[in-house]
């Protein structure tokens, strides 16, 4: 299957998951910009890495490049992990406070 | 004229207990708080630039009678220039935001008077503690007496979500009120590293001690504090992982609530993050780690914002993800960059203020946030509709508004330093957070009107359509003259870096 | 004695672990911000910690010391006063948090934090 039929059944495939909503066409277009969106961000902010080093950039780019696009409807999975539960709220801020001190610690040591 | 300096942190706290004071006297809170709001904007005019040491205890060197009594190994040391009591201090960031702070304050108090009958003098009450909890928190120069102002903020913010009437507002309190309680301490845990490493927390100090050498800035504990604090900050400000709790506080509160809470927000964020960008910024991932969560934020909040059909809740993600343009600001970390970032915070105050106001219009006429069941209110109010246009066109970057001309200098700015991957990202994002807007105003304004919606028939209060008014103009006057402050931020960033 | 400062670091250290697991694993309002005062505890002692001095003395000057004595003796009394502001900040966060499960459980029937505070709840 070529990348193109790919893109195409993922939006196809999302679409159906929004049917039950009463506004199916604005919803449906929102989904597509933010999904666009993000892929398209994540990929630009990636090449920032180039100040690191270029091979590995060229890698990462088109590594996360392909599973962005193969993982496609992404923005479903993203709202559900973003949602108002107090339970993974406190998962990802300890997440994040785990990360953040951890990789302070070794990053900046010499 | 230095006395007016801690003027502006006294009077609204005085203020705000005398209105709790004369809660029950409906009169009295009206008068009482209209006049002191009127009057706050004032203050950070007439006075004069410098430093307040509260208790006069100025620095040993400045006390030379005092220094020459004292032994050898004070009067020569790092000892004698440090501060001993809380010092407050007024340049020209401060006089620029606080002007524009409570000048929306003002304004949010006015709207909130003009839309309410009865004013309990409690939610007077929280609103100028909020603010003055904001100013102290910017004037200070000492990172405890922040700490302090900021949890004080926190529990204002917290008590404003409550005064409405929103179903969710009780759950919602309570969430941010749990994860404070993780953030919160962290931060102070940061700062006790600090106390401990520098022995002063006054930030002039602590910056004068990284600085001199005094202490090992590569030393675990000086990162480690650096982590904490750091944590601290995304939770005061709402940049990941705080940013669905942080958009959900914002559209639980009365819109003209909200309004002030994303201003206390951005004061919030500038002042800890220069004071992390003061302490922090000879670190080298300092600048990765600000580009990186602020990065996210913008693109998280953004997406959630256009998948949103709540348009309180799509005004709050906005409110957030543009919070990320200030720290790509921050992050990139030039002078240039530094101005746009300050001048970005400005703006967003203002334009977001118009948001809220001007959406909360329709909440008020119609009491539904849902933007699929509203449609067509371009009939009913157009002038509202124009200025709600011009606040979103603001706020997306149009030119000749305000917005337009700090994200002009951010993108500048991304470019000199060799970042134009930020440059890309950063008009990505706001033609995103035009479609937002636009998708929200389509549904509200243009799209034809449901049958089912009923509009009261109540007339918008004249304190609100004043209020969204005064704001467009600052706006256009802003756009046009940027130089009005961007003069004033960059003497005070010459003066960081 | 320098003991006894490791140990009360160890122990503000094991508060906020405690805190951060009641963050996580204990479901009922009531003790999860039992448990999360446990974090602003930490923080408190941590801070007390750092005044502390072995065989230190009060920090007040008095008639027949010499500053010398004086300097190499006392504690350091910044971190104390500082920890009563952070008290009474947290005590008064308490209150608010206690006062508004009070709401909720009247609200909903339930102590447990995933039924009142799930999504969209």
């Amino acid at each position: 299957m070529d990348l193109y039929a790919m893109i195409y059944s993922s939006i196809k495939e999302f679409k159906g998951n929004i049917r039950k909503d009463p506004t199916t066409n604005q919803n449906v277009s929102s989904a597509m910009a933010a999904e666009l969106t993000i892929v398209s961000t994540v990929l630009i902010a990636t090449i920032m890495l180039r100040h690191l080093n270029i091979m590995l950039t060229v890698l990462i780019v088109l590594g996360l490049g392909l599973f962005l696009i193969t993982g496609m409807p992404l923005i479903n999975k993203l709202k559900r992990e973003q949602n108002d539960s107090l339970n993974k709220m406190m998962f990802y801020m300890i997440l994040t406070l785990g990360i953040l001190v951890t990789s302070i610690y070794w990053g900046f040591k010499p | 004229m230095n006395d007016l300096i801690p003027l502006m942190v006294i009077v609204p706290i005085i203020v705000a207990i005398l209105l709790n004071l004369f809660s029950k006297q409906n009169t009295t809170v009206k008068i009482l708080s209209f006049l002191v709001a009127i009057v706050l904007p004032i203050i950070p005019i007439l006075s004069n630039y410098g430093l307040h040491y509260f208790g006069g205890h100025a620095p040993l060197i400045d006390n030379g009678n005092l220094l020459n009594s004292l032994p050898s190994y004070i009067s020569d040391g790092a000892l004698s220039t440090f501060h001993i009591g809380i010092t407050y201090s007024f340049e020209s960031l401060q006089r620029i935001l606080l002007f524009f702070l409570f000048v929306v304050g003002f304004l949010c108090i006015l709207t909130t008077l003009g839309e309410r009958k009865r004013i309990p003098g409690s939610y007077m009450f929280l609103m100028f503690m909020g603010l003055a909890a904001v100013t102290a928190m910017l004037l200070s120069d000492d990172i405890f007496h922040m700490y302090i102002f900021f949890e004080i903020a926190i529990v204002a913010q917290v008590g404003i979500v409550l005064a409405s009437t929103d179903d969710l507002k009780y759950e919602v309190a309570m969430k941010y009120l749990l994860l404070g309680s993780v953030g919160g301490p962290i931060l102070l845990i940061g700062i006790g590293f600090l106390l401990g490493l520098v022995g002063s927390v006054n930030i002039t100090d602590i910056v004068y001690a990284v600085k001199n050498g005094l202490i090992n800035t590569s030393s675990p504990v000086f990162l480690f504090s650096f982590g904490l604090i750091f944590f601290g900050w995304l939770y005061s400000v709402g940049l990941p992982p705080f940013h669905t709790i942080k958009s959900s506080i914002y559209s639980k509160a009365v819109p003209s609530g909200s309004a002030l809470l994303q201003a206390l927000s951005v004061v919030i964020f500038i002042s800890l993050g220069i004071t992390i960008f003061r302490i922090y910024s000879s670190l080298p991932l300092l600048e990765v780690f600000l580009i990186f969560f602020s990065l996210s934020g913008m693109i998280l909040s953004l997406t959630m914002a256009i998948m949103e059909n709540d348009f309180k809740r799509m005004i709050g993600f906005l409110a957030v993800g543009e919070l990320g343009y200030i720290g790509l600001g921050f992050g990139i970390g030039t002078k240039l960059s530094l101005t746009a970032a300050l001048f970005q915070g400005l703006n967003e105050i203002i334009i977001t203020a118009i948001l809220f106001i001007g959406f909360g219009v329709i909440l008020y006429l119609t009491k539904i946030s849902d933007i699929t069941k509203l449609g067509g209110l371009i009939e009913n109010n157009p002038k509202i509709a124009i200025i709600v246009l011009l606040g979103g066109f603001a706020m997306a970057g149009v030119p000749p508004l305000n917005g337009f001309q700090s994200k002009l200098m951010l993108i500048q700015s991304a470019l000199n330093d060799n970042l134009p991957e930020l440059a890309i990202i950063m008009i990505l994002i706001s033609i995103i957070t035009f479609m937002t807007f636009m998708k929200a105003f389509h549904s509200i304004y243009l799209k034809p009107k449901p049958k089912n919606l009923i509009v009261e028939d109540v007339r918008v209060p004249r304190s609100s359509i004043f209020a969204m008014a005064v704001l467009i103009v600052i706006c256009i006057v802003l756009g046009i003259m940027p130089t009005l402050v961007t003069n004033g931020f960059s003497g005070f960033v010459g003066g960081l870096i | 004695m320098i003991d006894t400062q490791l140990a009360a670091l160890l122990s503000s250290g094991s508060f906020i672990i405690i805190g951060l697991y009641a963050a996580i694993f204990i479901d009922n309002i009531i003790k999860k911000i039992i448990g999360l005062s446990f974090i602003e505890e930490g923080a408190n002692m941590f801070l007390i910690t750092l005044a502390y001095r072995p065989d230190g003395i009060v920090p007040i000057f008095l008639p027949g010391m010499t500053p010398e004595w004086f300097a190499s003796k006392s504690a350091y009394p910044l971190p104390h006063a500082l920890v009563l502001t952070s008290i009474v900040i947290g005590a008064s966060t308490l209150a608010i948090m206690l006062a508004i499960a009070m709401v909720l459980y009247n609200k909903h029937g339930s102590l447990s934090a995933s039924v009142i505070l799930g999504d969209k709840k």
